[in-house]
């Protein structure tokens, strides 16, 4: 890991698009300026690790679509006209 | 507009996915130039309906590493769901009719609490230039576990 030592409106390059700017130094926590091109994603790390995890837990919703499906169009009551409601039972094989 | 790693896929193909069989044509692919988060390298998918999953859709690869998931227009079920862009995401989008956006929230299913849908981070889809991302807001007051029911 490179290491850095940054005083306040300094600021670190990567590669020759993503600039991080120190704007405050605080006792909690430091406030960071990122310029990036519109093609890379800035997130806090956070945030993007839930939804990653989260993301990997959908992927396996798949095989239950069709039991998904069903369920939802059993529960919709006002919108009979769209879809026949069904019973998930019904849609078993 | 078609991508270079496309560019050899001019025909219409058939796609097995798990519910069901689609022929697809390169016009229909959308391109996701990060992958999704988890699923950084498949970079194309489809989005595929079916009378079997409605009001669900299928977001399907067709090249890179596996990856399919449920998806459903969030103001399906909530209604008056806003999702936002950033001014980054704006950019990433690139130009086109605003209004064509197309918005999907994930499906998870959770042993114990049921289908949930993702409305912390949407995926928006721009039509104009088949380009799509996941959109994690900063701020978003939305939940990422809301459940699935068609209000």
């Amino acid at each position: 890991m490179l290491v850095f030592t940054r005083k306040r409106h300094e600021a670190i390059m990567i590669g020759d698009g993503v600039e991080i700017r120190v704007l405050r130094v605080g006792r909690d926590g430091v406030r960071l300026g990122v310029t990036a091109p519109p093609q890379v994603a800035v997130h806090r790390r956070e945030i993007y690790e839930q939804i990653r995890e989260e993301n990997r837990i959908a992927a396996r919703a798949v095989g239950s679509a069709d039991a998904i499906a069903a369920e939802l169009r059993g529960r919709l009551s006002t919108a009979a006209s769209d879809a026949p409601a069904s019973d998930p039972g019904d849609d078993a094989h | 507009m078609i991508a270079p790693d496309q560019a050899a896929c001019v025909e219409p193909r058939r796609i097995e996915t798990p519910v069901g069989t689609f022929e697809i044509d390169p016009q229909s692919v959308i391109h996701f130039h990060e992958g999704l988060p988890g699923f950084e390298s498949t970079r194309a998918f489809v989005l595929l309906s079916s009378p079997a999953i409605a009001p669900l859709h299928l977001l399907h690869h067709v090249s890179g590493p596996a990856a399919s998931f449920l998806a459903i227009d969030p103001r399906l079920v909530l209604p008056g769901y806003r999702a936002v862009l950033s001014a980054a995401d704006e950019r990433r989008l690139g130009a086109g009719d605003r209004t064509a956006l197309v918005w999907l929230a994930l499906v998870t299913l959770d042993p114990e609490q049921g289908p949930t849908v993702n409305l912390r981070a949407p995926i928006v889809i721009n039509p104009d230039r088949m380009i799509g991302f996941q959109t994690m807001p900063h701020n978003s007051l939305y939940p990422l576990r809301h459940p699935l029911a068609l209000r």
